[in-house]
């Protein structure tokens, strides 16, 4: 099911390098490792957060997908994520309020935003004046420069 | 009013010979018929005749005033005058008509114009005068309004001209010289032809054509040109000018210079023309950058599915290469292109390379060299982002005036300027070039040259990220046959200027 010598092509540093390792080592377990880096991905369209999160496990993460804000809040509190990865443009609940609410409840997760959107300025500027900034990426993003920024610290 | 001059006037003097009877009472009736005041007097300055309209305009009956001194009629301020023309009479010196001011009976000045004709004996002696007094209180009222008016019309911000029923200018105001360049001296009598540009000189004909029928013209928005050659909005508004009997005899043209609200409105068109597009991006790019990323997954999730050595997994490969074309497109026209974060350390010429891919096919199909010149040496702190526009827009531009190719060269150096050192890029095209008249304008927003295909947002763009980061840019441009092409250069210190760090907002 996975190709880890391809896997390692992007990612390259010692520690996904390990995590990769062990995941290769315990892949007939179900039940992922606790040490995995955990990330959750939000994306009202349906397809991309699919692929991303198959995508996001081929590159050593333990992923939760979730379709809208407030399923993403749910899977939160239950999956305690160290990662977040959201679109921006989503009904109900945006991806800047899903981040603030993300960043109070677990402050050292790390925050990407990623838009395929013009005019999401507002919104980025409503969480900046209640003191929230978030790195925001622009649809579409090559996979592989996708992991690249997750990993940079 | 118009006394009628063919009558015998009952009251004149009889005592004359039969024989010239005739002409006496023919110049008595003249005389009397004037309708200004004549007197004569002897040489001593008594009056000796009264005519009827003296006696209108003075106030004096005939035999009230006969044989008093012409005194009585001088206003005190003046009288001294009167000593010196009687010396002049004496002298026979000739006294050139002059303007002064006599008073009516019972007070009241008047101001009157004086010709005076010695009057000669048989002999040749002069004997005494007659006087021909024109009476000014109402040319005088007349004067007045007209001055007034004059400086109404002068201290106008509009252009006031009148013309002829042929269109030759025959006034010229203070505004119509600070709106079109050209004086009086150089207008009048020239025919309005000469404001008008050749494309509208039919204008003119219409415009005679309704006076003539003594129509106006209200609020015509037109064009019309400046002594300078540059062209200026107006809005005129013409009306005929009648003489006494209310024939149209010319025209008078107040023109309003509307250039600054007509600029504004081409503005906003822009504007809007801009809003409308940026709309159709925000919406277009959700439908395409959405399905974008997720084809980019699938077939990244494809290769790494695939057989490594098998022809499947180098398609793909080939595709991710393809769409990821796309997606740069992609992401610059229709997406939030921002580079977050904040400026990194970059090489100029990696950026510029970059640039240059995204336009590679273009270069290609329209037959363009490119030839480079990397020499910056050192990598610069810049937003990434939005030098990436700066240059993209830069060499689009210069991709734009190469429709039938031509050579873009591209070169970075180090450079000391004055505001410390730097990167200077001086990208040069062989294009059409910048017309002088438009070099100046380049970078006001919503200048364009290219018709309704420029947003003429590009260079102001340009500039406005540059003059942030602490850089210049310029420009020059040739449009010579044979050696045309523009020059865009530009120079990006390597400190960052500390103002932004600290009122950077929005």
């Amino acid at each position: 099911m996975f190709e880890i010598s391809s896997v390692a092509i992007y990612v390259a540093d010692d520690f996904f390098q390990n995590q990769l390792t062990s995941l290769a080592d315990g892949m007939d377990s179900k039940e992922p490792q606790r040490s995995l880096p955990k990330i959750l991905v939000v994306d009202d369209e349906r397809r991309i957060a699919d692929t991303l999160g198959e995508i996001l496990e081929l590159a050593g993460f333990h992923v939760a997908i979730a379709y809208d804000g407030w399923e993403a809040l749910e899977r939160a509190a239950r999956f305690h994520p160290d990662y977040l990865l959201s679109d921006v443009l989503m009904p109900q609940m945006n991806g800047v309020e899903l981040a603030i609410a993300i960043r109070k409840t677990y402050p050292s997760a790390k925050i990407l935003l990623f838009s395929g959107q013009a005019g999401i300025s507002e919104i980025l500027l409503d969480g900046q004046k209640q003191g929230f900034e978030f790195e925001l990426v622009a649809k579409p993003i090559h996979p592989s420069k996708l992991i690249e920024l997750l990993k940079a610290e | 009013m118009q006394p009628g001059p063919d009558k015998p006037q009952p009251d004149l003097p009889a005592k004359v010979g039969e024989s010239v009877i005739d002409t006496r009472l023919h110049f008595a009736a003249l005389v009397n018929s004037s309708n200004d005041p004549i007197i004569s007097k002897d040489l001593s300055g008594n009056i000796l005749s009264w005519n009827r309209a003296a006696a209108r305009v003075f106030g004096y009956a005939e035999r009230e005033i006969v044989g008093q001194s012409i005194l009585h009629l001088v206003h005190p301020d003046f009288q001294h005058e009167e000593s010196e023309f009687q010396r002049k009479l004496r002298a026979e010196e000739p006294i050139d008509p002059y303007e002064t001011t006599w008073v009516r009976k019972g007070g009241g000045n008047i101001p009157v114009s004086i010709t005076v004709y010695s009057v000669r004996d048989e002999t040749g002696h002069v004997v005494g005068a007659s006087k021909i007094v024109c009476d000014l209180s109402e040319r005088k009222q007349t004067d007045e309004s007209r001055f007034r008016l004059a400086a109404i019309v002068d201290s106008a911000d509009d252009a006031i001209i009148s013309k002829d029923l042929n269109g030759i200018i025959t006034s010229w105001n203070e505004g119509a010289q600070r709106m079109f360049g050209f004086t009086a001296e150089d207008m009048v009598s020239q025919s309005i032809l000469r404001l008008i540009p050749e494309r509208l000189q039919y204008e003119e004909d219409e415009i005679l054509r309704k006076l003539r029928a003594g129509q106006r013209i209200d609020h015509y928005e037109t064009t019309r040109r400046k002594k300078n050659g540059e062209d200026i909005d107006v809005s005129v508004t013409i009306s005929p000018i009648r003489d006494g009997s209310g024939r149209v005899i010319g025209a008078s043209k107040i023109a309003r210079d509307i250039s600054d609200r007509k600029r504004m409105e081409r503005m906003l068109i822009q504007s809007e023309k801009l809003a409308a597009t940026g709309r159709m991006a925000a919406t277009i790019a959700h439908e395409i950058n959405n399905p974008l990323e997720s084809v980019m997954n699938l077939i990244y999730l494809a290769r790494h599915h695939s057989a490594e050595s098998g022809k499947a997994h180098q398609y793909l490969l080939t595709a991710e290469e393809e769409l990821e074309r796309v997606s740069h497109i992609a992401r610059q026209t229709l997406g939030y292109y921002k580079d977050t974060g904040s400026p990194a350390e970059v090489f100029l010429h990696q950026l510029i390379e970059n640039v240059l891919a995204v336009y590679n096919s273009r270069v290609t199909a329209l037959g363009i060299a490119v030839d480079l010149q990397f020499n910056d040496l050192q990598k610069i702190m810049v937003s990434r982002g939005e030098m990436l526009q700066v240059f993209s827009n830069i060499i689009a531009n210069a991709i734009d005036a190469m429709r039938h190719g031509g050579s873009l060269k591209v070169s970075t150096r180090k450079l000391a300027g004055a505001t410390g050192d730097g990167i200077q890029t001086v990208i040069r095209d062989g294009g059409t070039g910048i017309k002088q008249e438009h070099l100046e304008r380049i970078f006001e927003p919503f200048f364009t040259t290219k018709g309704d295909l420029g947003t003429g947002i590009g260079l102001w763009v340009a500039r406005q990220l540059v003059e942030r980061r602490g850089g210049q840019i310029s420009v020059a441009s040739s449009t010579e046959q044979g050696r045309s092409g523009t020059t865009i250069t530009i120079f990006l210190p390597f400190a960052t200027p500390s103002s932004r760090l600290s009122s950077e907002q929005g």
